[in-house]
C-alpha cells in the first residue's frame, strides 16, 4: 500500500528538514494553495474519533490560551463551546437507548436509535469550527470593515480595526463569533490566513489523523463530500448528509453555502446546529421600511394636527 | 435552578403549550448562539435618547413648517432636544464599545448590509444638521442675533430627515441579527421603535409647555402614536409567537416589558391624557400633561432596554435558536 497519499511527499523521504518546505500543503493535504481560488474545510464526522488534536493544534498554532480547566459533566467535552480562544471544538454527542417514555416526544436519534453496538459505539463526535459563510453574516454587519473575504474566500477579523462593538457577535447564526474582554476584540478562526499565505494546509486539518478534517478547494470538497454521502449510503448508513452545501440544511435562507460544511449522520440540532439559519441582512430594508413609513404616517398626522390647531394663543 | 460551569442558568422547557419551543435535542442544554454582548442600559439608553431626538426634530419641524412664526416655539425646544443624541447618546455607543479608543473606525466604511455602519453615517449626517441648528438658536437666544433665526430652521431640515433615520434604524440594529425575538419580526419590531419614538419626541416637546392648545396638538400627537405602538406590539408579539419564539415572551424581561412599556409608557399615560383634557384647572391640567410625558419617555427607554434583554434571552436559550431556526421559518420568497 502506498504510504504516501499525496504524490509530492515522496520527494521528501528525510524525517528532519532544514527548510520551510515550498507548498508544504501538496504533501499534507494534496492541495496548492494559490490567491483567488476557494478554499474550505469538508469536516466528515463519520471518521471523527473526538481525540481534539485539532483542538490542540488549532492552540497551539494560533497562541490561544485554554478557557477553563475544569469538568463539565458532559461526555468528553470539557471545552464547552466555541470562544475567542477556541477556534476548534469537538462535540461529543452520547446517544442514549431510546426510553420507553422517552420515545413520543423525542424523534429517533442517529443512525441507530435502539442499541449501542458496532457503530461509533453510541457516540457522534464533531470536530465544530467557524462555517467561513459564503454570505458570512459577521462580515455583513461589521461596521468597521475589521471582518472581511480574503484572498482564500475565507473570512478573517482584522484584529487592528475592531474596535470590538460586539455587533458581529450577534449577527453569527451558528454562535461562533466571541469577544476576547481581555483585548476588547472579536475572535474567531481564520481558517489559518497566515499559513494559507505561507502554503501550508490550516493547523486542524493537518493535525487530524482520521482526515475527518480535510482542507481544500472548495469544488473539489463538495465532490468528495458526495463521493463519501453516496458511499455511506451504499454502505448502509442512510442518515449520511452533507449540511453547508450548496441547497443543503444550514445553506438556507439565502446563506447560499459555507465554505466549512460537515457531513452528518443525525439532525443539526444534535450537533448544536441551527437547521435552516437565515441570512440576517436580508431583514435590513423590511425594518427601514415599516420603520421609516411609521414615521411618516406620524409625521402626516402631526402635520394635520398642526394645521387644524387653534390660533388663538392661549 | 441549575447552572453551567461558566454561571449561565440551564435552560429550562417552555411553561405554556403555545409557546411551543424546541422539544428535539440540544447539546447538553448549551446555547446554540452568542447573545449579543451589548449592554442593555447603556445602548437602550442610546436607542431610547435617538429616537427622542430624532423624532422631535420630525415633529417639531413639521410644526414650524405647518403653524410657521407660530410654530417657532416648539421649532426651538426641538432644536435643543436634538442635541441628546449628540451630547449623551453618541458617548453612550462609544462605552459600550470593548475598544472605546477606537470609535473612529465607524467612519471607515459605509456598509448597506449593516445597518450599525448606516446608522453611524445617519447620526454623522444628523448631528451636523441639528448642530448647525443649534448653533444657530443659540445666537438667537444668547447674542439677540434675529437674523439666525432662518438658519435655525433651515438646518432643522436635515435633522428631521436624518432624525427619522435615528430614531428608526435601531430597530434594523436588531432585526439584522440572529438572536430569534430580534429577528422573528423585522418589521413588527421597526413599527414600535419608530411609534415609540415619535410618542417620546413629541412628549418630550410637551414637557412644559405653556401654551395649552400647543401642549394639546403634542399630547394628540403622542396619543396616536401611543395607540399605534399598542396595536404594534399586539401584533409584533402575535408574529413572534407565530414563529416559535414564543418562549422568550415568557422570560422575566418580558413581564417587566409588559408592566413597564404597556402599563407606565402607554396605558398610564393614554389616561392622563384624557384627564388631563377634562381638568378645568389650567395648572392642574398642565402638570397631569407633564406627569404623562414622563411616564411616555420612562416607557420607550423601557421598551428598548426590554427588547434587549429579551432577545439576548432568545439566543442564549437553545430551545427557543433551535426552534426559530427550523424551516418552516424560512422566507417564502427566496432571491436567486
Amino acid at each position: 500500500m502506498e504510504i504516501h497519499p499525496f504524490a509530492r511527499a515522496r520527494d521528501y523521504p528525510d524525517s528532519v528538514f532544514h527548510d520551510v518546505i515550498p507548498n508544504e500543503s501538496e504533501l499534507t493535504g494534496g492541495v496548492t494553495i494559490e490567491p483567488g481560488k476557494q478554499y474550505g474545510f469538508f469536516t466528515d464526522t463519520t471518521v471523527c474519533i473526538g481525540c481534539k488534536s485539532c483542538e490542540v493544534a488549532c492552540k497551539e498554532w494560533n497562541n490561544l490560551p485554554a478557557d477553563d480547566i475544569g469538568l463539565t459533566g458532559q461526555s468528553y467535552d470539557n471545552t464547552g463551546a466555541l470562544s475567542a480562544n477556541t477556534w476548534r471544538h469537538v462535540n461529543f454527542i452520547e446517544k442514549k437507548q431510546a426510553l420507553a417514555d422517552d420515545t413520543a416526544e423525542r424523534p429517533a436519534r442517529g443512525v441507530r436509535d435502539n442499541d449501542q453496538n458496532a457503530f461509533q459505539s453510541g457516540w457522534l463526535m464533531m470536530s465544530d469550527v467557524c462555517k467561513h459563510c459564503h454570505h458570512a453574516p459577521c462580515m455583513e454587519s461589521c461596521p468597521t470593515g475589521a471582518l472581511f473575504k480574503t484572498e482564500f474566500d475565507t473570512v478573517v477579523v482584522q484584529q487592528d480595526i475592531c474596535n470590538g462593538c460586539g455587533y458581529c457577535v450577534s449577527a453569527c447564526p451558528f454562535g461562533v463569533v466571541a469577544l476576547n474582554p481581555l483585548d476588547g476584540k472579536a475572535h474567531k478562526c481564520t481558517l489559518c490566513y497566515d499559513r494559507l499565505k505561507g502554503g501550508l494546509e490550516p493547523a486542524c486539518a493537518k493535525a487530524c489523523p482520521t482526515e475527518s478534517i480535510q482542507f481544500g478547494e472548495l469544488s473539489d470538497l463538495w465532490e468528495r463530500a458526495a463521493t463519501r454521502v453516496e458511499d455511506l449510503h451504499a454502505r448502509g448508513v442512510t442518515s449520511a448528509y452533507t449540511y453547508g452545501t450548496p441547497d443543503a440544511p444550514g445553506a438556507t435562507g439565502d446563506m447560499k453555502y459555507l465554505n466549512s460544511f460537515f457531513l452528518l449522520t443525525d439532525r443539526p440540532e444534535a450537533y448544536n446546529l441551527p437547521a435552516a439559519p437565515t441570512r440576517p441582512s436580508n431583514r435590513v430594508a423590511p425594518a427601514f421600511a415599516a420603520g421609516l413609513s411609521t414615521i411618516a404616517g406620524l409625521a402626516l398626522a402631526a402635520a394635520v394636527l398642526f394645521a387644524g390647531a387653534k390660533t388663538t394663543r392661549d | 435552578m441549575p447552572e453551567h460551569r461558566d454561571g449561565r442558568a440551564v435552560s429550562k422547557g417552555a411553561a405554556s403549550p403555545e409557546a411551543a419551543a424546541w422539544k428535539g435535542p440540544t447539546y447538553y442544554g448549551r446555547s446554540q448562539l452568542k447573545p449579543s454582548p451589548f449592554n442593555a442600559w447603556v445602548v437602550g439608553g442610546y436607542i431610547f435618547l435617538a429616537g427622542l431626538s430624532g423624532a422631535s426634530a420630525v415633529v417639531s419641524t413639521v410644526a414650524e413648517a405647518v403653524q410657521g412664526e407660530r410654530g417657532a416655539g416648539i421649532g426651538r425646544k426641538g432644536r435643543y432636544l436634538s442635541m441628546l443624541a449628540p451630547l449623551v447618546g453618541a458617548p453612550l455607543l462609544i462605552l459600550d464599545l470593548h475598544t472605546p479608543t477606537r470609535f473612529y473606525n465607524m467612519w471607515r466604511i459605509v456598509k448597506r448590509t449593516s445597518p450599525m455602519s448606516l446608522g453611524t453615517w445617519i447620526l454623522t449626517a444628523f448631528i451636523g444638521g441639528a448642530g448647525v441648528a443649534v448653533v444657530a438658536q443659540l445666537g438667537v437666544d444668547l447674542l439677540g442675533l434675529k437674523w439666525l433665526k432662518r438658519i435655525a430652521r433651515l438646518g432643522s431640515a436635515p435633522a428631521a430627515i436624518t432624525g427619522a433615520g435615528i430614531s428608526t434604524y435601531t430597530a434594523a440594529l436588531l432585526a439584522a441579527t440572529s438572536a430569534p425575538y430580534w429577528a422573528a419580526d423585522e418589521k413588527g419590531l421597526g413599527v414600535r421603535f419608530a411609534s415609540s419614538s415619535i410618542a417620546a419626541g413629541s412628549a418630550a416637546l410637551a414637557l412644559g409647555e405653556k401654551s395649552r392648545s400647543t401642549r394639546r396638538t403634542l399630547n394628540a400627537i403622542t396619543g396616536i402614536a401611543l395607540l399605534t405602538e399598542l396595536v404594534a406590539t399586539a401584533v409584533h408579539h402575535k408574529n413572534v409567537k407565530a414563529k416559535g419564539v414564543g418562549a422568550s415572551l415568557e422570560s422575566e424581561w418580558a413581564h417587566i416589558e409588559e408592566a413597564a412599556v404597556l402599563g407606565l409608557g402607554v396605558l398610564l399615560p393614554l389616561g392622563l391624557y384624557v384627564a388631563s383634557r377634562r381638568l378645568g384647572d389650567r395648572k392642574r391640567a398642565g402638570a397631569v400633561s407633564d406627569l404623562a410625558s414622563l411616564a411616555v419617555m420612562a416607557g420607550s427607554a423601557m421598551l428598548r432596554v426590554s427588547t434587549i434583554r429579551i432577545g439576548q434571552d432568545s439566543a442564549s436559550r437553545p430551545e427557543v435558536s433551535l426552534r426559530f431556526s427550523q424551516p418552516e421559518n424560512l422566507p417564502k420568497k427566496r432571491r436567486a
